[in-house]
């Protein structure tokens, strides 16, 4: 079985501190706490372009900055979603088509996806950890016969927090060999779905860590930190391999060029080596949660 | 060659006439780097200065860009370059080494940072060896040598009232020019420097990554103040903020050093913090310095210049910490 390898500090070079200004072209109403935020320079040009999993930092101009992954770009375009939960972010939530921002990057390493073809995925995610999981799910459906079976695992604690809705009950659901399964944590009017937790979701479903050609299923796996434990151990239980298990790990970030100290665990930058690591990266490293 | 102890006045007055000269001076009672003018209570003499002289290439604030609206009804964005030409003269072999150290974080793993960089290029480097270290001094423990510094660009060696004069770079040999009238070819014998305070830091690092759960965190954090003096004297700590200040439809972004040794600092959006308490920041503030940089970097993150040790106002001592590590088995 060929090993997934993930690649660390790659970000090649490109804006190191001072950003570029850039116009919102678009803004998407998620849930009523996220918004998605189109992005292009006044000249009609990408500010940057990243790998899938890279993320960058947009910043209101006269106040602060945050980091957010490319949740989605074209070609001349990016996107970053939003969750309103801080000073910034409620700023940003305020913003309106045409306003301009701050934003810099590309930063961090991305998703192994050229180790991962010829693979069966399990994409497995929790309220606002589905942009940085659809980041890979989207380049993977972009070159949909170079991977197997593709399944999602997607849960919220409200029907209101999931996010994407078009393409998950509609877009996804008519993409050839692919699974969609989405939860909530509690019951919901609007809802006759699944009521469950993520982990004994994922128990239910059974999605065999071999995989239909017995290469190992690679699992990707974004949350808060209660989905992460339950579902990190889970996937353990059910006996998918440590290296074949991915995740993306936070950190508060400032710099986003692994200079100004902040977001360390042990030896390892976030914004540099990561934010991609598999579990058996994880499991190696010193950690404070 | 040669330069006698009463020319370096001379010498200076002349260096200062293109080039700001950075010297160590006593200063309303606190000895650091300064400017050298006319009057400056210079001071060669001391093993140190009281604070180390990372704001000549890292300043304690330093204003990144400038941003505003344009006529158009955009907005412009504009980087400052505040970098000039700068001798750091008579800094010690630890605070030389210190620079080498903020190079390799500065300039190095995949991102140049372009402030940094700008004036580093400027900066040239008159490194002068100890030869009486102070009792704090533990630089020999940290692989350093009182008596030698390789990164400086011209070394200055102590003798008894002269100084062994040595250009260890290209930049140094051309610098050596405008000291022509002040050098002399004369033998002198070299007074070399020696610790008293004596570590045992050998495989130190190698211990601390075992111990990352050892009771030793919480019994030695207890008395920490968070108050972030140690990292705010300590010649390697680079650790900083990003912020701005606004003035009608223009302003300035700045960043700023900060302090792993605040509990605001690794606080995210919706308050979850990883390092909540004193323990996780004095552990994680040792472990970067002792091991963690060792691990990215190949290199220990202390000098031992001993700073910390004489201005922690509870005296928590790096050196009993590397000391009761070496000899642990862990
Ligand atoms: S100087 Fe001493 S008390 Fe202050 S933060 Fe550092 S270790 Fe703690
Ligand atoms: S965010 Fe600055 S070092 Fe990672």
């Amino acid at each position: 079985m060929p090993k997934i390898t993930v690649q660390h500090g790659c970000a090649k070079a490109q804006l190191a501190l001072v950003p570029k200004v850039a116009k919102v072209i678009k803004i998407t109403v998620e849930t009523p706490d996220v918004k998605s935020f189109r992005l292009q320079m006044p000249n009609g040009e990408a500010s940057f372009l990243g790998e899938p999993g890279q993320f960058g930092i947009m910043g209101i101009i006269g106040s602060g900055e945050c980091v957010f992954v490319i949740s989605a770009q074209g070609e001349d375009w990016i996107e970053f979603t939003v969750k309103r939960v801080g000073q910034v972010t409620e700023m940003l939530h305020a913003l309106s088509e045409g306003d301009e921002v701050f934003v810099r990057g590309p930063y961090g390493n991305w998703w192994p996806y050229e180790d991962c073809r010829g693979r069966d995925m399990l994409f497995i995610a929790g309220g606002i950890g589905l942009p940085p999981v659809r980041s890979f799910l989207q380049y993977c459906l972009e070159h949909r016969a170079d991977y197997g079976r593709i399944d999602l695992v997607y849960s919220g604690s409200t029907y209101d927090e999931l996010v994407f809705k078009h393409q998950l009950f509609d877009e996804w659901k008519t993409v050839d060999n692919m699974g969609v399964h989405v939860s909530l944590y509690h019951e919901d009017s609007r809802w006759d779905g699944e009521v469950a937790y993520t982990a004994p979701y994922l128990e239910k479903l059974a999605i065999d860590p071999m995989g239909s050609n017995g290469e190992g299923r690679v699992a990707v796996i974004c949350g808060g930190p209660s989905l992460y434990r339950t579902g990190t151990k889970e996937l353990l239980k059910e006996g998918y391999a440590p290296e074949n298990v991915l995740t993306t790990l936070e950190m508060r970030m400032k710099c986003g060029i692994g200079k100004c100290g902040r977001c360390n665990i042990g030896g390892k930058f976030i914004c540099l080596d990561g934010p991609v690591f598999s579990l058996e990266e994880v499991a190696q490293m010193n950690r404070d949660e | 060659m040669i330069i006698k102890k009463d020319r370096m006045g001379a010498l200076l007055g002349t260096l200062a006439q293109h080039k700001t000269v950075f010297v160590p001076a006593l200063i309303d009672g606190v000895s650091k780097f300064a400017p050298y003018r006319e009057g400056l209570d210079v001071r060669f003499d001391l093993h140190n200065t009281k604070l180390p002289p990372k704001d000549l290439l890292f300043p304690q604030t330093q204003k990144m860009y400038r941003y505003g609206e344009t006529a158009e009804g955009g907005h412009y964005v504009e980087q400052f370059d505040e970098s000039s030409e700068r001798v750091l003269f008579g800094v010690r072999p630890c605070d030389m080494r210190s620079i080498n150290l903020l190079d390799d974080v500065f300039l190095t793993k995949g991102f140049v940072d372009e402030f940094y960089e700008a004036q580093r290029k400027k900066l040239l480097t008159v490194c002068i060896t100890c030869a009486a270290p102070a009792e704090t001094c533990f630089c020999e423990s940290m692989g350093l040598s009182p008596n030698e510094a390789p990164d400086a660009d011209i070394l200055l060696k102590s003798c008894e009232d002269c100084y062994k004069v040595t250009a260890q770079t290209q930049k140094g040999e051309a610098a050596l020019a405008d000291w022509r009238d002040f050098l002399e070819d004369t033998q002198a014998q070299v007074l070399p420097g020696k610790t008293s305070l004596r570590l045992n830091f050998e495989g130190v690092p190698q211990k601390l990554s075992r111990m990352y759960e050892d009771p030793i965190w919480d019994e030695i954090s207890t008395k920490c103040l968070n108050c972030g003096t140690c990292t705010f004297v300590c010649p390697t700590c680079y650790c900083f903020d990003i912020s701005q200040e606004n003035k009608m439809k223009e302003g300035v972004r700045f960043r700023c050093w900060d302090s792993c040794m605040f509990s605001e600092y690794t606080a995210m959006a919706g308050w979850h913090n990883p390092r909540p308490t004193k323990k996780e920041r004095v552990r994680n503030r040792f472990m970067h310095k002792l091991c963690f940089f060792e691990e990215r970097y190949g290199k220990t993150l202390c000098v031992g210049c001993g700073r910390c040790v004489e201005c922690c106002p509870v005296a928590l001592d790096i050196t009993r910490l590397i000391d009761d590590i070496g000899a642990s088995d862990a």
